[in-house]
């Protein structure tokens, strides 16, 4: 099953920025790239650093531990060490909340 | 025009990879010393020396090369290069002819010349096939002397007190680290050691190696015996180029387009000496140079004509924690902290003039990264500033065009 699961409030991830959330067993990164919101997981395949710890360069988000560089739209690896892409989720700003669409672990 | 890639590391499958990428459909021929697949390195004295992982971590799946039309020819060693009749020699008498020439021939260790040097039983770490001997022969050891604390000394003392072995490590330096970071420094990444129950002997070269058939301690110039049931040796490098157009050293000097002097030849990764727009001529041994000088050297040998400008960045993990290195100095005037050394979550700004040349950062990952632009623009921020951990660097970075 997957649901929306409300995870803050509307505004709470401010333009170039990220932010990271509990959503069911995952920890879901959101970034703002220009006025919209991506969400994919927050763990790096790498090596599992918390990539909502990295830089946001446009539409790329970059671990800050080995400098793996991921696409956020599409959980591409864009460069460096990792080997698999990162899981993307669905997110939507509505009613004042951010929400997340859960997924269920593969 | 065909391209031939002399090196089977990740420099030259970083080139390979951009060469396709830019549409390059010529012939590609990548020459690999190993017999095995372009892989990475990093995990070798980590997670792949623990046990953790058992495979290989490929730069590409093995697949990739025939998928993009790579003639790879593993286990073949490129003995020489003549730039005038544009052919390289094998070590077994082959002439492989090119038009245009990458070496990314890499490094290999240096040996410790002193008594008891050849005896069987003693290690050193730079290939695959180095790694699944030691990873083997710790499976049985209770204890290790490690000889050198640079940063495979250091990654692999770390593996080893996690995988429970007793481990000394002995240095002819004052502390762990001291060429890349300094005395002060590398005090604290000696502390960090000693805490996770590492014993040091430092100040000390090896006078000799002894043992009755293989090799079972390490005898010090101040005449300590130190025994280990595994002796490991990482006390630095050199460049492996191939004669012809390797210089004395045996590194291939490039100017800043990674352009060898011979036409038609660039070198990328660590055994390129480069002129650095930035920090004069350098040569590093970094993970993330080795894609880069592959991805511009790829570029130029299609006639980009780029100057290789980045400022160079590294990682090292060890344990826990990880330090990160941003930019490159050998010299420094003025070192700037912010956060504790102490404590160890720091980030240490080494000034030279007032001019930001190297950020080394324990367990305060963006800084580095944030230092770079300033690193690369020769910035001279406000002291104060750097050392206030409530300033993000990123609003230090000097306008565009100035500096």
């Amino acid at each position: 099953m997957s649901d929306w699961v409300r995870v803050a409030d509307a505004g709470d991830v401010p333009e170039g920025e990220l932010r990271s959330y509990t959503v069911g067993n995952r920890t879901v990164a959101v970034a703002n790239v220009g006025g919209d919101l991506q969400a994919f997981d927050d763990t790096c395949t790498h090596h599992g650093c918390s990539l909502s710890e990295g830089e946001l360069d446009g539409t790329v988000v970059e671990c800050p531990c080995h400098g793996g560089r991921f696409d956020v739209i599409t959980g591409e690896v864009v460069a460096g060490p990792p080997a698999e892409p990162v899981d993307v989720f669905e997110v939507v700003e509505a009613d004042g909340e951010i929400r997340i669409r859960a997924r269920d672990t593969d | 025009m065909d391209v031939l890639v002399v090196g089977g590391g990740l420099a030259g499958a970083s080139a390979i990879s951009t060469l396709r990428a830019q549409g390059f459909d010529g012939r590609i021929t990548l020459l690999a010393e190993e017999p095995v697949h372009p892989y990475e390195r990093p995990p070798l004295s980590k997670e792949y020396l623990r046990g953790e992982t058992t495979e290989p971590q490929w730069v590409r799946p093995p697949s990739w090369y025939e998928e993009q039309g790579v003639d790879l020819r593993l286990g073949a060693r490129a003995a020489q290069v003549v730039p005038g009749d544009r052919v390289v020699l094998l070590e077994d008498g082959e002439r492989v002819p090119y038009g245009r020439l990458l070496v990314a021939t890499g490094v290999r260790n240096r040996r410790l010349e002193v008594p008891g040097a050849d005896l069987p039983g003693l290690f050193d770490l730079r290939t695959l096939a180095d790694a699944d001997r030691l990873r083997e022969a710790a499976g049985s050891a209770t204890s290790a002397v490690i000889v050198g604390a640079g940063f495979i000394g250091c990654e692999v003392a770390a593996s080893f007190r996690r995988l429970g072995l007793d481990v000394t490590v002995v240095e002819v330096f004052p502390t762990p680290l001291y060429r890349v970071l300094g005395p002060e420094l590398g005090r604290v990444v000696e502390a960090m050691h000693r805490d996770h129950g590492v014993r040091f002997v430092l100040g000390e070269g090896v006078a000799s190696f002894e043992g009755s058939g293989r090799a079972e301690a390490v005898v010090t110039e101040g005449g300590r015996r130190l025994e280990g049931d595994l002796i490991v040796v990482g006390v630095g490098t050199k460049p492996d180029a191939p004669v012809g157009v390797a210089d004395e050293r045996g590194a291939v000097p490039v100017g800043p387009d990674l352009a060898a002097e011979s036409e038609g030849v660039y070198a990328a990764g660590d055994v390129a000496d480069h002129d650095h727009p930035i920090f004069g001529r350098i040569r590093v041994e970094h993970y993330d140079n080795a894609i880069k000088m592959g991805e511009t050297a790829a570029r130029n040998l299609l006639g980009a004509g780029e100057v290789f400008d980045d400022p160079h960045w590294f990682w090292s993990d060890q344990y826990d924690s990880q330090l990160q290195v941003a930019g490159f100095a050998t010299e420094w005037d003025r070192m700037v902290v912010r956060g504790s050394l102490e404590e160890r979550s720091f980030a240490a700004f080494l000034l030279k003039d007032g001019v930001l040349r190297c950020t080394v950062t324990l367990d305060r990952k963006l800084d580095a990264r944030r230092s770079l632009p300033l690193i690369r623009a020769q910035a001279r921020p406000d002291p104060a500033l750097l050392a206030d951990p409530a300033v993000d660097l990123r609003t230090l970075r000097p306008p565009e065009g100035a500096g």
